[in-house]
């Protein structure tokens, strides 16, 4: 069990005047499963090559367990990178590629093949040793890749947007796979990933990145429940913002007075709840009911969009399709936002 | 027009010319090697030509010498060629520099090349002067033969010169379209700096590096003036003693000097089937 | 770049790089010093004398130097062109349509480019000779488009490879007739392959010793055969400037095409012969 703590890490790149990763803090205890998430270029596939050693940060400082492994050559690290394309090595066999990091160790080949088929028994490979890996699917190449990788126990294991090359329905598999593993050997294991699903579903805590500079270092509700900002809650699909002024758990909004749960803070500031915990009630009895006028009806299938109107300010719900059944455009109707789906956010 | 049709009138000029030329000589000089020519009234072939020259010892001293110099210089090239791209992947001081003369080292002709060589390594060349100046040698004897001697010393340098920017280049590029992180993620598994290369790069580099090498190998074994500018009288390069037997002034030598060349031509037939064997696998990676 | 580089490996990385600079251009320099040398022996480094008459005699009338330079660059200059004018339909061929026997027709192209030129010149110098087209320009024209031809259908089937033919309907449908659309549309998209393809196959043939040698018989001297005759008659000084005379065309196309030059292009391939 390692614990990883990554310290103001920087990496300008040769030529560039712009640092990739502008310093970044972070701190992964031991057997954490944690996620990177941000979009494409902010420099999380950088974080993970310096942390593996196969790229020297312009400053900043990594530990495993408080010592700093930046002057380890990357064989020696024991941290195992796994590459979003997975990278195996095409000239050989699923098995060889599988024992490859055995046989860099010198391990003898008897017991290279035992550990190989383990493995590939565990990764629900098994018999497969044989084939080439142009002969597999994606999910099987992911699976190989991931054995090749757990093979050497590593004390850090690392991947590259693990799920996203997948099918949705590969997606859970691949997942309970990657979580039963990484549970079950307690190897530290840190992951990245620009889709915020990916993040949610598969790590215990999610550093959010934007604009280079890190966010917010939470378990995934939180983000849901408690963003830091506006930026955080609209990467994690927020819609509602309402500018206005917190005081004594109520927040004064141009259209009235919602009442707010204990925790939020005051001053002036911008008000916002997922489009999700907003309730078509009908009736006026609830807490923070509004009445707003239906602009806009989306049918999705399995939900339904609204966009209501109120004095001014939009409101965006998300629904069930049969309780908005019979609302037509243009009427008015009564909505109730719970007050401890509300939070507010400084401006 | 159909696809088909236009498919033939697009093909047919250049075919025409390949088939009559190319084939055509490779033809007539198949024929002419086993002594059938029915135009100048040879109508019974027969294996005469080859007897003589496969009975020769001449020819048989002359076939294992360009063997030689096609082996030898298509694997230091190769090797070196590999060791230099490995160079150029990285940056330093005079990258571009070297990056230039490569190139221009590709335009250079052959023949430019073996006089440059002759100049340097001939025994009154730069390098024997050199070593005179240091006191090395007392005369030009003294200075190693290293051209017109029969280890074809001075033709294998030539030909490395001229090839390690050729397979250079091509490695070069093999190497940037495969990336560095194979090698990563062998480094990440546990496999030292030597172990990636070895087990990872040098795997992927294969097929391109045979590609160019069989390129290589069957140019150097059928060149004819860098030997006959820099290679010994006895035995002289398999191309320059058939160029010799064709323009003897013995007639009846012709067929032999074709019997030579329809060897060379069986010889680098082999290297266009390695050749295809590993351009393929290269694409298909 | 993978992890830290030692000062161990920096510094043979350097040693390396200029051993290779060194390397590169030793063979050259002799040439270029024998050119500007009047008198250069045994032991002297360098020149007891610099002089200009290697020069004055390669430029002058006299010489034959210039007309050769004249001949090569117009026999280079027809091969280029003839090359062009079959190679490009036959790489359009290969590149955008896919037929029975493609295979074959590939091999019959790539053969010319691996097989050495001496295994077949000597069968074609019998045929020329019934056709009467030995010692003559033409025939010499003709044999160099052995190693051109092949060479520029290669570089062309990689562009036409990469050319979208939906381009062409477009324009057709617009109302471009066969040829217009050829010239304002196919022309345009092909052109830098052309060039450089074109380029390239000029310097294989300005490289061509033996076919010349052979199918010329002597009465056509181009270049690279008054080189191969001064270099073994001992004039070094001339063959020294003729020698410099000689690679310049191949170092100007280079400065015009320097990034095409990478390995990745096809046009690489066409190296092996020069």
């Amino acid at each position: 069990m390692t614990h990883v703590s990554i310290q103001s890490l920087t990496k300008t790149y040769p030529g560039s005047s712009e640092p990739s990763l502008d310093n970044l803090s972070l701190e992964i205890a031991s057997g954490e499963l944690a996620a990177l998430l941000g979009p494409s270029g902010c420099g999380k596939t950088t974080t993970m090559k310096m942390i593996a050693g196969l790229l020297e940060p312009t400053s900043g400082d990594v530990t495993f367990d408080g010592r700093s492994v930046l002057r380890d050559k990357p064989e020696h690290r024991g941290v195992v990178m796994v590459f979003q394309n997975y990278l195996l090595f095409p000239y050989m066999s699923v098995a060889e590629n599988v024992g490859f990091g055995l046989k860099m160790r010198k391990v003898n080949k008897v017991e290279i093949d035992n550990r190989v088929n383990d493995m590939l028994a565990l990764v629900k490979l098994p018999g497969l040793g044989k084939r080439k890996p142009s002969e597999l699917s994606g999910g099987q190449q992911q699976r190989v890749a991931l054995a090749r990788a757990l093979i050497v126990q590593p004390k850090v294991l690392l991947l590259d947007e693990p799920l996203s090359n997948l099918d949705a329905h590969l997606r859970f598999e691949m997942r309970d796979l990657i979580r039963s593993l990484q549970q079950e050997m307690g190897i530290t294991t840190l992951f990245v990933t620009h889709d915020q699903e990916e993040a949610v579903v598969l790590a215990d805590k999610v550093a959010l990145i934007l604009d280079g500079r890190m966010k917010q270092y939470d378990s995934p509700d939180v983000f849901y429940k408690r963003p830091v900002d506006k930026a955080t809650a609209r990467f994690f699909g927020g819609q509602n913002f309402l500018n206005g002024n917190a005081t004594n758990g109520q927040f004064k909004t141009s259209f009235g007075v919602l009442d707010l749960p204990i925790d939020c803070r005051r001053g002036t500031g911008t008000l916002t709840f997922r489009p999700e915990n907003i309730c078509v009630t009908g009736k006026t009895t609830e807490t923070n009911t509004i009445n707003a006028q239906l602009v806009e009806k989306i049918y999705l299938g399995t939900q339904t969009r609204l966009k209501l109107a109120v004095g001014t300010e939009f409101i965006h719900a998300v629904v069930n399709p049969a309780e908005v059944e019979n609302l037509e455009q243009g009427q008015r109707v009564n909505i109730a936002i719970p007050p401890e789906s509300l939070w507010v956010l400084t401006s | 027009m159909s696809d088909r049709i236009r498919i033939v009138v697009l093909l047919f000029p250049a075919m025409l010319i390949i088939v009559v030329l190319f084939f055509g000589g490779l033809v007539v000089g198949l024929m002419r090697s086993f002594n059938y020519m029915p135009v100048i009234g040879l109508t019974e072939p027969n294996l005469q030509a080859y007897w003589s020259v496969f009975t020769d010892q001449e020819f048989f001293l002359s076939f294992l010498l360009t063997f030689h110099i096609a082996f030898t210089s298509t694997v230091i090239s190769s090797v070196l060629a590999i060791g230099a791209a490995l160079l150029l992947r990285r940056r330093f001081v005079g990258r571009a520099l070297v990056n230039f003369l490569f190139q221009l080292n590709l335009t250079v002709p052959h023949l430019v090349g073996a006089i440059g060589i002759l100049y340097l390594f001939s025994q009154s060349g730069s390098f024997a002067r050199l070593a005179a100046e240091w006191g090395m040698i007392a005369g030009p004897a003294d200075f190693p033969e290293l051209i017109f001697d029969p280890y074809a010393i001075g033709i294998i340098i030539q030909y490395v010169w001229k090839e390690i920017p050729f397979i250079g280049l091509i490695v070069l590029a093999n190497m940037q379209s495969i990336g560095e992180d194979y090698e990563s993620v062998a480094r990440s598994l546990g496999a030292t700096r030597w172990q990636a290369f070895r087990y990872v790069l040098l795997p992927l580099l294969l097929p391109g590096v045979l590609s160019a090498s069989v390129m290589v190998f069957a140019f150097t074994f059928g060149a004819y003036e860098i030997p006959a500018l820099l290679g010994a009288n006895f035995p002289a390069a398999l191309p320059v003693l058939a160029y010799r037997k064709y323009t003897d002034v013995d007639l009846a030598a012709r067929p032999e000097a074709m019997a030579m060349a329809i060897v060379i031509a069986l010889l680098s037939a082999v290297m266009i089937v390695i050749y295809l064997r590993y351009s393929r696998r290269r694409i298909r990676d | 770049m993978l992890g830290r580089d030692g000062f161990g490996i920096r510094s043979f990385r350097i040693l390396s790089g200029i051993f290779l600079i060194v390397w590169l251009v030793l063979p050259l320099l002799p040439l270029a010093i024998w050119s500007f040398a009047h008198g250069w022996f045994y032991p002297s480094l360098l020149p007891n004398q610099w002089s200009l008459k290697a020069w004055e005699y390669a430029l002058s009338d006299t010489a034959g130097v210039i007309d050769s330079l004249w001949l090569t660059i117009g026999i280079s200059l027809a091969a280029t062109f003839l090359s062009i004018l079959v190679g490009v339909p036959a790489g359009r061929a290969l590149g955008m349509y896919k037929f029975p026997g493609k295979g074959l027709v590939e091999l019959l192209i790539l053969a010319p480019v691996i097989v050495p030129g001496i295994a077949v010149v000597l069968g074609i110098h019998s045929i020329f000779l019934y056709i009467g087209l030995n010692n003559t320009v033409t025939g010499v024209i003709l044999v160099h488009l052995v190693p051109t031809l092949p060479y520029m259908i290669l570089v062309m089937s990689g562009i036409f490879a990469n050319f979208e033919p939906a381009y062409e309907a477009q324009a057709r449908s617009l109302g471009a007739s066969a040829f217009k659309t050829f010239w304002y549309v196919t022309l345009p998209a092909i052109m830098p392959g052309i060039v450089v393809g074109g380029l390239f196959a000029f310097l294989v043939s300005w490289s061509q010793y033996i076919l010349t040698l052979l199918i010329g018989g002597g009465r056509v001297v181009t270049l690279p055969l008054l080189l191969f005759n001064f270099a073994t008659s001992g004039r070094n000084d001339i063959t020294g400037a003729i020698g410099m005379i000689y690679i310049l065309p191949g170092a100007i196309i280079l400065l015009l095409t320097a990034r095409h030059l990478s390995g990745r292009s096809g046009a690489v391939g066409g190296f092996g012969q020069i």
